[in-house]
């Protein structure tokens, strides 16, 4: 590991704190699992100056306390909600390669992560749409749904999926969110699959629900755990039960509705 | 072995792990590794299960090969480590499962008296789903763990 300019010494301690923990918050809400959250937050704090880093990854805050020679430093940052954004997660992580390797100064660095935060390339809101509706309609063949039963899971999840990203913009919790967009999708499902003559209408209106399905969480949870950060996996696990369970509700209702029995 | 069958899942597997790969905002140069990734760990984890054996065991086959396939990328790649192993796995995931398993609790709880079939059935499920995430994250944490224990020597 290469050792950063001594210059960099100068650099306020507070300030590094300040930037490895904003580098660590939008990891975090990126989906990144603990440990890269903290060997990510490591390389920029060492990059910038700092001797030693002891990062806290707690689900909803993190705390880091720096060194460098007889200073130290503990902050604290408060984490947002966790989504999944991957081309987020490798330009931080590019970025903070960069900042170790001594490539960015503390202010060069701090102007790269704001470049980062908003100019993020994301896919447009119909991409997305058309994409989750293949995706469950490929889910639904995989779990045994017929060919009529194909196009109403298609449309019906992307139909969920646009709800879905208009749910969060307007801020709404996201297992009310989840229960409503579990609902929608598979009672469109139910309706369109009736229509169209499927024979496997129970397969076919749990499909539509497997966009919510939180995989993500769900693998960080199991790495954390299996990493030794066992309170934030354990924090990712209760989260992921209580999602599989709203977004049940919400298949149930459906279920009720259409009268289809399990 | 159906030939047609494992097509069909591994097609299947394959845009499902896309339609993620999107979701989770990969770059288009990534998504058709991520396809290669869900189609690798469906057709494995078909012929596992024609082979005889069982979806937990088959699924945890899935994973590792995913697991270790992934580990054979280049650190300057398209597309993560990381990413490439969740939506590999994720077309295996069993959300099916877990609704039914639910859903069968809300059955129960809405019969009296209790039918054992309901409940043998709900609680098959709730255990598979137990079994298949414990059997997916271990495969895909496997390789990934051995590979940081050895970057650390």
């Amino acid at each position: 590991m290469p050792k950063p300019a001594m210059i960099r010494r100068c650099e306020s301690l507070d300030a590094i704190a300040i930037l490895a923990l904003e580098f660590g918050r939008l990891l975090m809400e990126a989906g990144s699992s603990a440990r890269h959250v903290e060997e990510i937050t490591t390389q920029v704090a060492i990059g910038l100056g700092a001797e030693h880093v002891h990062l806290q990854v707690n689900y909803t805050s993190l705390a880091v306390t720096i060194c460098a020679g007889p200073d130290a430093v503990t902050r604290m940052r408060r984490v947002g909600p966790m989504g999944v954004n991957e081309t987020l997660h490798r330009a931080l992580s590019d970025a903070a390669t960069r900042i170790l390797q001594g490539g960015l100064t503390l202010t060069e660095a701090r102007a790269e992560l704001t470049h980062l935060r908003q100019n993020s390339p994301s896919h447009s809101g119909w991409y997305v749409a058309v994409s989750v509706g293949v995706a469950c309609a490929a889910f639904g063949r995989l779990l045994g749904a017929d060919s009529a039963g194909v196009a109403p899971i298609l449309f019906a999840s992307a139909l969920g999926q646009m709800v879905r990203r208009q749910l969060a913009q307007h801020h709404i919790n996201v297992f009310v969110s989840a229960t409503a967009v579990a609902f929608l999708g598979s009672a469109l499902c139910g309706l369109g699959a009736r229509w169209a003559g499927s024979q496997t209408l129970a397969t076919d209106i749990i499909a539509p629900m497997l966009l919510l399905v939180p995989g993500v969480p769900a693998f960080n949870a199991e790495y954390d755990i299996l990493e030794g950060h066992p309170t934030i996996g354990g924090s990712r696990a209760i989260w992921v039960i209580v999602m599989v369970v709203f977004m049940t509700v919400g298949v149930w209702l459906a279920q009720g509705l259409l009268g289809v029995r399990p | 072995m159906d030939l047609s069958q494992l097509v069909q899942n591994t097609v299947c597997g394959g845009l499902a792990a896309a339609g993620f790969g999107v979701l989770f905002n990969v770059g288009f140069r990534g998504l058709t590794w991520c396809a290669a990734s869900g189609a690798l760990a469906l057709a494995l984890r078909t012929i596992a299960l024609d082979g005889g054996w069982s979806m937990e065991a088959a699924s945890f086959v899935a994973a590792l090969a995913v697991g270790v396939a992934v580990q054979l990328v280049p650190s300057r790649f398209p597309v993560s480590r990381t990413a490439l192993h969740v939506v590999g796995c994720v077309p295996m995931i069993p959300g099916a499962f877990a609704a039914k398993a639910i859903l069968g609790l809300f059955a129960i709880s809405a019969q009296h008296p209790v039918t054992n079939e309901t409940f043998i059935a709900s609680m098959d499920n709730a255990l598979r789903v137990t079994l298949i995430v414990g059997a997916l994250g271990a495969g895909v944490a496997i390789p990934s763990l051995l590979r940081v224990q050895n970057d650390s020597r």
